[in-house]
């Protein structure tokens, strides 16, 4: 009852903020990049299917990159409005167990990305569906995917849970902008190295890439989710018994 | 409910690495009134009121409020506790209004509580505007606001003038004073001026260096007021060294003024008396009450100031 009340409270602070913009912003310049691609491409082979490579590609460009950077910047954002008037001390004093605002930002953060994923998953069918028709070679792409594309979403956003229980608790702990954008970037880039290591598919920030990977992608959905409950159990335990300052 | 009560600790204790924050602090703070928590800047203030919100928590000790140990009560005792600590905490892209509902959808509390809450701070006008464009005091008002959303029993301030022009601080104690009164609330308010909380306050707690060093009423610190009677004589050596034989204790001022420490206002005839007989000649005598500012100096720098 706490965690509705926190949550309804949450969308509030939203309004007049950035958030809804960036959920929106981020997937269609994937979607404009791919649509230049599908334009630019010199010639497709006889019998080429657009759904059999556009939606991948789209989605694999989302996990690696794009997903990781809007995770960054919605837990700072979210978090960011309390830290700047200090908020958590009005906060943790009203009658509302710590834990509840703890997990209304979670959850919160969760939202906004599946949002986000969604749209990214609607763009890529209008981008592809445009294709077809601007592209003489691309008329035998056949039917649209949708059910393959919108499961993608969904495991997309299910394997990114570890990387959005992490940064809500970083962006929770410490205030300001530039420790949640640098450990955004920072995971990112550590995870081009990772990539080549043979621990490597185990790292946070390659999960949701890892669905795409053969032989991968259960252990990617089971590690996000399960890793991102555990992580977030965690924040919440250490943030909530902090002397609030 | 063991007693009168509203807030009550017991040797709190907090350290902040090696330094002694507040150390077995023992608060009384009846119902009803406003008790005034002062201390100057680093006195432990702060820490104090953060361990009564349960913000942090003590080293030792025991906060008790309304009878009960805030330990494993805080959800049930916050419900009856209104709190503005520091600066008020708000989102300056919401307006008003909005900063108060979202305070509001967490507690789960009745729509109208916001608009009584804005009337009694006068912000009902500016409801609709975005804090962004308000002035510190509307800030500082908006944040009592807050504060008294859910109709508390108690409410806690800390430094609420802090901060404010001249205008501002008017508002806010005008604001503070009505309160008991009117809402039936008890106010517990620190503050580093004594001046600000002589004002309003009816009892006091005055803090140093994280101990409590006066606890009681207004009136009871009043009554430690030291009087000092100024006494102007001819023959300054013959007057200083009669007065000192016969029991008082006997300053030189300036000149030929002495200063003579004295405990009732009747000390005054009883002294010039005894000069006037002894032959000295007296020209002036006054009365100096010292004020309540030097009562909380002496107290909280340990060295007497000379008036």
């Amino acid at each position: 009852m706490s965690l509705v009340r926190a949550l309804h409270a949450e969308l509030l602070k939203l309004k007049r903020t950035l958030a809804f913009r960036v959920v929106f912003v981020l997937p269609l310049l994937i979607a404009l990049l791919q649509f230049l691609v599908i334009l630019r491409t010199r010639n497709y082979a006889p019998g080429f299917n657009l759904w059999q490579t556009h939606p991948t590609n789209s989605f694999q460009i989302w996990a690696v990159f794009m997903m990781p950077l809007l995770i960054a910047l919605v837990t700072a954002l979210l978090n960011g409005i309390e830290h700047s008037d200090k908020q958590w001390k009005h906060l943790f004093a009203l009658p509302v167990p710590r834990p509840a605002v703890y997990f209304a930002k979670l959850v919160v953060a969760q939202g906004l990305i599946l949002m986000s994923t969604l749209v990214l998953a609607v763009f890529t069918v209008i981008v592809g569906i445009a294709g077809t028709y601007l592209r003489l070679g691309l008329v035998n792409a056949g039917p649209v995917p949708y059910v393959w594309i919108a499961k993608q979403a969904a495991f997309v956003w299910l394997a990114s849970w570890l990387i959005i229980a992490i940064h809500t608790w970083i962006s929770m702990r410490w205030a300001g902008f530039p420790i949640a954008l640098g450990a955004g970037i920072g995971g990112t880039f550590f995870a081009l190295f990772a990539a080549s290591a043979s621990l490597g598919k185990y790292y946070p920030w390659l999960l949701p890439m890892n669905i795409f990977v053969n032989g991968r992608f259960e252990m990617a959905l089971m590690l996000g989710i399960g890793g991102g409950i555990v992580a977030a159990v965690l924040g919440c335990f250490e943030f909530t018994r902090r002397d609030v300052i | 409910m063991t007693n009168n009560y509203l807030i009550e600790t017991r040797g709190l204790t907090r350290r902040f690495g090696s330094q002694l924050a507040v150390d077995e602090l023992n608060l009384l703070v009846p119902a009803a009134g406003v008790y005034g928590f002062l201390g100057p800047n680093g006195a432990g203030k702060t820490t104090a009121i953060r361990m009564l919100l349960g913000l942090i928590r003590p080293n030792a000790g025991e906060v008790r409020l309304f009878g009960e140990s805030l330990n494993g009560n805080q959800q049930l005792l916050m419900r009856r506790v209104g709190a503005l600590v520091e600066a008020p905490s708000l989102y300056p892209h919401l307006t008003g209004r909005e900063n108060l509902e979202v305070t509001r959808r967490l507690l789960g509390s009745d729509r109208n509580l916001i608009g009584l809450a804005l009337a009694t701070v006068k912000l009902t006008k500016d409801a609709d505007r975005r804090v962004r464009e308000y002035s510190l005091g509307m800030r500082q008002r908006l944040g009592l606001a807050l504060a008294l959303l859910n109709k508390p029993d108690l409410l806690i301030l800390d430094e609420p003038t802090n901060g404010l022009d001249p205008a501002g601080i008017h508002e806010m104690r005008d604001l503070i004073r009505r309160l008991p009164e009117e809402f039936g609330v008890t106010v517990f308010l620190s503050s580093h001026l004594l001046g600000e909380v002589e004002q309003i306050a009816t009892h006091i707690g005055i803090i140093h260096e994280g101990q409590l060093l006066f606890q009681g009423a207004l009136v009871e610190l009043q009554s430690k007021q030291q009087m000092r009677l100024i006494v102007g004589v001819k023959q300054v050596h013959e007057a200083t060294e009669f007065l000192v034989n016969t029991g008082w204790s006997v300053q030189r001022c300036v000149d030929d003024l002495l200063s003579v420490s004295t405990k009732a206002p009747d000390d005054a005839m009883r002294i010039n008396k005894l000069l006037v007989d002894r032959g000295v000649d007296v020209f002036h005598l006054a009365v100096s009450q010292q004020s309540l500012e030097n009562i909380f100096l002496n107290l909280t720098n340990g060295t007497g100031r000379s008036e």
